[in-house]
């Protein structure tokens, strides 16, 4: 069953009188548990397409169904949920509350949700141990590493156990030995059945996804599964 | 998501910046304390006022020979008039039931003698009935009798700021003064009653009987006052009335003359001073209201520099389930907290203020509490209305953009 459903999506933006097209007719579907590296230069349209997936942004024209609902047409407080119980973002540049303790952090989706777990705290916990960073529970995200806060981050991702992680860039602030680290976990994540969707202008984090779908110029220009053994074979 | 939650939020994010919500409340704060301690002085001077009407003497009605005009906010004689006498007094006294007592009045300012002591001061001439009906009491010894009237003796009851400057620390009492090269003796002291309600001091007072006045002082037959008591105070528009058609009958006015007489009761006195306290809460109204404002604008500027700043806050908190409805909760509650903040601390100012003041400063300030209701309520208003533009700019913010913006 497609997870994600989008059937000739058209978004543009109006800016003084001029009529920018980001994306021009992109239909596209995603599979449960699929592992999808969406790849093209900037202004390509990559983060508009994830904004519209990620339910940040209603498309102008085209349909949108993720997990069997219609989304592309629903209110603010509709996509607001959608958001909050179905997918789960991790950001390039982190965005984590400042001043604000990883616990907290990890915790904020679920100040949003409609029926929040009771012991929001003790899973908060847990995920942050997933990561690694059991000993700076109380660190706020200035007192973290990079690595530290984007682990967080995943954390946070998590919390309301989405279907979705749409991860934009996130080795793009990193060093490459947490940038391995990180991609090790959404490897594990895919192993766990997360469907991960994975935005970035790097051949190579790419290549970790199953799937590569390369948008040029608002369009998707090709869409190939990937051979991880015929890889490995000529290395 | 709950309003705890979102209260939680808010009074985090302003324990965040401390200073900041402080100066962002400072408007209010004084805004709000100066309209508590203006109204205790308005409610202060009032009383003042009411407690001096009070003391000229309960139920007392004036009647001032002449037109009496408004002059600078003051009733003044205008012309001589002599038309008024003793014979008018008597009749008010006799003829008219809601009357319980006269005392016919005459007074000149005049030097007073003791030893090589002299002092200017108000010679009045009046009857016994003066002290009941203008609510004098006696410190010590006695009011002149009816006999001391009747057969015009020089006798005196002298009031405090007279006895100072005469007599200084020594006893008045059967001590003798000269006034017009004739000795008067002192047989009584009125207690200090302190300024009337045109700030004049009626302490500075040397009474004697008003044959005596007549025949040694003055030498006339008429007078420029009768001071008269009604009998109640629902009586005195009664007593008013009769005694204006007395006193036109009397005078043998015809419809076409004007009075030559004014009467001025407590009451009038009262409405008259009520006019300027209510142009002063006019007054009052409209600086709370300009404080306020500012208040208001104080936390609009704060409020928005607030949602500018943390863009990228509101772009997260939207990414991870965030609907519109909670971030406009979440900068209103911020606005309505400081609201409060500033309203309390400016109750808390503006009390503190007026009760340092009554206690320490001698003044007369009298604590309002609809005033401090008002004001609670005028705060939490204030922060709402002004936080309304800053929460809803904020929820509007694209959330894409927002997590964008550096």
């Amino acid at each position: 069953m497609n997870l994600i459903e989008m059937n000739s999506i058209c978004k543009s933006y109006r800016n003084i009188g001029f009529e920018t097209k980001v994306l021009k007719d992109v239909t596209l579907h995603i599979k449960e548990g699929d592992y999808v590296g969406i790849i093209g230069p900037s202004g390509a349209g990559k983060s508009t397409l994830m904004a519209i997936m990620g339910c940040l942004a209603q498309p102008t024209s085209g349909e949108y169904i993720l997990d069997g609902e219609q989304v592309g047409k629903l209110n603010d407080r509709k996509l607001s949920r959608v958001r909050n119980e179905k997918i789960g973002f991790v950001f390039q540049a982190f965005h984590l509350l400042p001043g604000v303790s990883a616990l907290e952090n990890v915790t904020l989706p679920l100040v949003y949700a409609k029926n929040p777990p009771g012991n929001i705290k003790e899973r908060a916990r847990e995920l942050l141990a997933k990561v690694g960073l059991e000993h700076r529970l109380h660190h706020t995200p200035g007192q973290l590493s990079g690595g530290e806060q984007q682990r967080v981050t995943i954390a946070r991702s998590l919390i309301s156990d989405p279907r979705i992680i749409l991860a934009d860039e996130p080795t793009g602030n990193l060093d490459s030995k947490n940038g391995i680290e990180t991609m090790k976990t959404f490897d594990s994540l895919v192993k766990e059945g997360k469907t991960i969707i994975l935005i970035t202008h790097d051949q190579e984090v790419a290549q970790h996804a199953g799937r590569i779908i390369s948008i040029l110029d608002g369009q998707i220009a090709s869409d190939s599964e990937v051979n991880h053994e015929a890889q490995t074979r000529s290395l | 998501m709950n309003i705890f939650s979102s209260l939680g939020i808010a009074i985090k994010a302003l324990r965040a910046h401390k200073a900041r919500t402080f100066l962002a409340s400072l408007g209010i704060l004084i805004g709000i304390a100066s309209v508590i301690i203006m109204v205790a002085i308005g409610k202060g001077s009032q009383q003042e006022v009411m407690d001096v009407i009070a003391g000229m003497g309960e139920n007392l009605i004036t009647v001032n020979a002449g037109e009496m005009k408004r002059r600078g906010g003051r009733l003044r004689l205008t012309g001589n008039v002599t038309t008024l006498t003793v014979r008018d007094a008597n009749r008010i006294m006799d003829e008219i039931g809601e009357v319980e007592r006269v005392a016919p009045f005459e007074q000149k300012s005049m030097t007073a003698k003791f030893g090589n002591n002299s002092a200017e001061t108000t010679i009045a001439g009046s009857t016994i009935d003066f002290p009941i009906v203008r609510d004098y009491k006696l410190k010590s010894g006695d009011v002149f009798s009816e006999r001391d009237v009747k057969t015009a003796n020089r006798v005196a009851v002298i009031g405090m700021t007279a006895v100072k400057n005469l007599f200084g620390e020594e006893d008045p009492l059967g001590q003798v003064i000269k006034v017009h090269f004739m000795p008067y003796k002192i047989i009584g002291v009125f207690e200090p009653k302190g300024v009337d309600t045109n700030g004049l001091d009626q302490d500075d007072l040397v009474l004697i009987p008003l044959s005596t006045y007549m025949r040694r002082i003055a030498n006339q037959t008429f007078i420029t006052r009768i001071f008269v008591k009604a009998s109640s105070r629902k009586n005195i528009a009664k007593a008013s009335k009769k005694i204006h058609e007395l006193l036109r009958e009397n005078h043998k006015l015809t419809d076409d003359r004007n009075d030559d007489f004014t009467l001025v009761s407590q009451l009038d006195i009262e409405e008259m001073k009520k006019e300027t306290t209510e142009m002063f809460t006019k007054l009052i109204v409209g600086v709370a209201g300009i404080s306020l404002l500012v208040g208001g604008i104080g936390i609009l500027a704060v409020m928005l520099i607030s949602v500018k700043e943390r863009t990228r806050e509101i772009g997260i908190r939207r990414a991870v389930g965030a609907t519109r409805k909670d971030i406009v909760r979440q900068f209103l509650y911020e606005s309505l907290i400081i609201g409060f903040l500033g309203g309390g601390l400016g109750v808390a100012l503006g009390v503190g203020l007026t009760l340092g003041l009554t206690h320490w400063g001698n003044w007369t300030l009298i604590l309002d509490l609809n005033s401090i209701w008002v004001a609670s309520w005028a705060c939490a208003g204030i922060g709402v209305l002004f936080g309304v533009f800053p929460a809803i700019k904020a929820s509007k913010l694209d959330p894409m953009v927002a997590l964008t913006t550096e």
